[in-house]
């Protein structure tokens, strides 16, 4: 038994050594000036100094941050509303609304991009405007995994009984929805928005196919950056890695205590 | 004039009528229960009541008000549902504020009712807490703060003691009972224990398949049922059809069914004969203890009947024993 477990360790540890070489390697190569030997030349952390202090990145930063937040928060709302209306007025129309809220996992980057594109380019009114195409590609795109979290968690609260208990001490169902149910699955929330923020901030078919490099998020930034200086760029891709750890660090750090929420509930 | 009156109510569900042709008036300041079995309509008459189901046909007044097509929000009744529907979100004293907030009560005169009723349920202690960290009954006695701090014109109690255990539940109905009378508020407490509704009440609305069956006080309830469903489902009468029962006390009796409740048959070892009594003949099958009662069940030709008597050594017969039995003529209800 001892000799399974043991192995099954060297076996976890040798594929994490195998996953953690190329970023460890890129974070090397990002704080040395050369390496075109056998060890790199010339220690310097000068394009971590640079990029935090350069205008140009942290504006990159900036807007993935924005474009990041603005299509979560509509899409939040969206479903929010919908599936207060569904679960309240027409529940017959749930297993539609879950159906249209899927389909979006089987849609492909580019095919998305493309079929905006074509539709709306050109168009006149607001939608011809890149930036609302883009932020309607994400809404697209990052729906699913906001539809599935925040219905998890109104799958866990009794939302009919608490609606009505509300109701009764004299709010209205919208009120009640809002100040009681939402903030009973603002964990679910949570967990399904920084999903969302995990695709957003790692996308770059989207943004390139759709706004060019006219917007520039840090995904663009880096496209730009591997022509002029590798090792700078292998500098902004280790930043978007460690971002990419935080957040789902966050995540699993939330989902955690969560079910150890649940689980002393259980206990009581 | 009645405090609360249903007027020829009909509520459908698609094809199935859960209630039909109610009219029914409840006093005000009196706890009445609707009682009956699961799915009979008691829950559903509650809801039409609160708002929370639309009528099919018919109308509700409340306080001479007609309330049929006014929005839950608006009615100013309070309710206590079975799963306590506190919001977890909220602590105890949160909970018990929101409908004060819902009324725009100022801030100070909330928080001291709110105080005032958390320590009247015996939850002062507990106003921080958040309801996951309450017992059941805790929980109930928060719920039930909730819904009254508010002085709604009606407290409606849909089955909110049958999550609770046989002991806490005992109280909590001394409870419930106090704080009504105490505060001489109208409520309708929905229970399918009739043990429950004889304690708690002071009318009972005998429900079934979706129509009152019976109104009566608790008394009159137990012992004067006016079907053979109001006598099967209050206290544990036995049911004899006339025809078996004639048989066996040797008279023809022009009814349908003869009920009885088991406590009123009298059993000895051997034969009497008093006026004004029926007698007959059996033979004991078993015998179990119910707490300070000890049921017989007594075969009487093919006839099974059940014999309630005091729990004591004077009067215990063994399985098998023959016996005479013997009922005074006025405790047969004859149907």
């Amino acid at each position: 038994m001892k000799k399974k477990t043991t192995a099954a360790h060297i076996v976890i540890i040798l594929i994490g050594i195998y996953l953690l070489i190329p970023l460890f390697a890129t974070a090397v190569y990002s704080m040395f000036e050369k390496w075109t030997g056998l060890l790199p030349e010339g220690f310097s952390v000068k394009h971590y100094l640079t990029l935090f202090t350069e205008r140009e990145f942290m504006s990159a930063l900036f807007n993935t941050v924005i474009i990041c937040i603005v299509p979560i928060v509509i899409t939040i709302l969206l479903v929010l509303l919908a599936l207060f209306a569904v679960t309240v007025y027409f529940p017959r129309l749930e297993k539609y609304v879950q159906i249209l809220c899927m389909i979006p996992y089987t849609i492909q980057g580019v095919i998305l991009s493309v079929s905006i594109l074509s539709l709306y380019a050109g168009s006149k009114g607001i939608l011809d405007n890149r930036m609302v195409m883009l932020v309607g590609a994400y809404c697209i795109i990052i729906l699913p995994y906001i539809y599935q979290g925040i219905r998890n968690g109104l799958n866990a609260v009794n939302m009919p009984m608490l609606l009505d208990a509300a109701e009764m001490l004299g709010a209205s169902k919208l009120y009640g929805f809002f100040r009681v149910i939402v903030p009973n699955i603002i964990s679910g929330i949570t967990v399904s928005s920084l999903l969302a923020v995990g695709i957003i901030f790692g996308d770059y078919v989207l943004i390139r196919n759709i706004t060019g490099t006219s917007f520039k998020n840090v995904q663009i930034y880096l496209f730009l950056e591997m022509k002029s200086s590798s090792t700078k760029a292998s500098a902004v891709f280790v930043i978007i890695m460690m971002t990419t750890f935080l957040i789902t660090a966050l995540v699993l750090f939330l989902k955690n205590k969560e079910a150890k929420g649940r689980a002393k509930s259980a206990e009581r | 004039m009645s405090y609360i009156r249903f007027e020829n109510l009909h509520k459908s569900f698609g094809k199935n009528e859960v209630l039909k042709d109610i009219n029914l008036e409840i006093e005000k300041n009196q706890l009445v229960t609707l009682l009956g079995p699961s799915g009979c309509g008691k829950s559903t008459l509650l809801r039409c009541l609160a708002g929370l189901e639309d009528v099919t046909s018919g109308k509700v007044y409340l306080d001479g008000k007609d309330i049929t097509n006014v929005n839950p929000k608006d009615r100013d009744i309070g309710m206590v549902f079975q799963q306590y529907s506190l919001f977890p979100n909220m602590t105890v004293a949160q909970n018990v504020a929101f409908g004060l907030r819902m009324k725009k009560v100022p801030k100070n005169e909330a928080d001291e009712k709110v105080m005032k009723m958390l320590e009247n349920v015996g939850l002062a202690d507990k106003a921080g807490s958040y309801p996951a960290q309450l017992s059941g009954g805790q929980q109930q006695r928060a719920a039930l703060a909730r819904a009254i701090v508010t002085e709604p014109k009606v407290l409606l109690l849909d089955e909110p003691l049958s999550a609770i255990d046989a002991l806490l539940r005992r109280s909590l109905q001394i409870e419930i009972r106090r704080i009504q009378r105490e505060i001489n508020m109208t409520a309708i407490f929905v229970t399918h224990d009739q043990d429950e509704a004889m304690v708690m009440s002071d009318v009972i609305h005998l429900m079934n398949k979706g129509k009152i069956e019976q109104s009566a006080n608790p008394t009159d309830m137990y012992t004067k049922p006016v079907s053979k469903f109001a006598a099967s489902f209050i206290g544990h009468y036995n049911i004899l059809p006339a025809e078996v029962f004639g048989k066996l006390v040797g008279e023809d009796l022009c009814c349908r069914d003869v009920v009885f409740r088991p406590e009123v048959v009298e059993i000895s070892a051997s034969p009497t004969n008093e006026e004004g009594r029926y007698y007959w003949q059996g033979k004991i099958i078993d015998s179990l203890p119910h707490g300070n009662i000890l049921r017989y069940a007594v075969l009487s030709g093919d006839t099974q009947i059940d014999v309630d008597v005091l729990f004591r050594s004077s009067m215990m017969f063994d399985v098998g024993q023959e016996l005479f039995l013997a009922i005074k003529k006025e405790n047969c209800i004859l149907l």
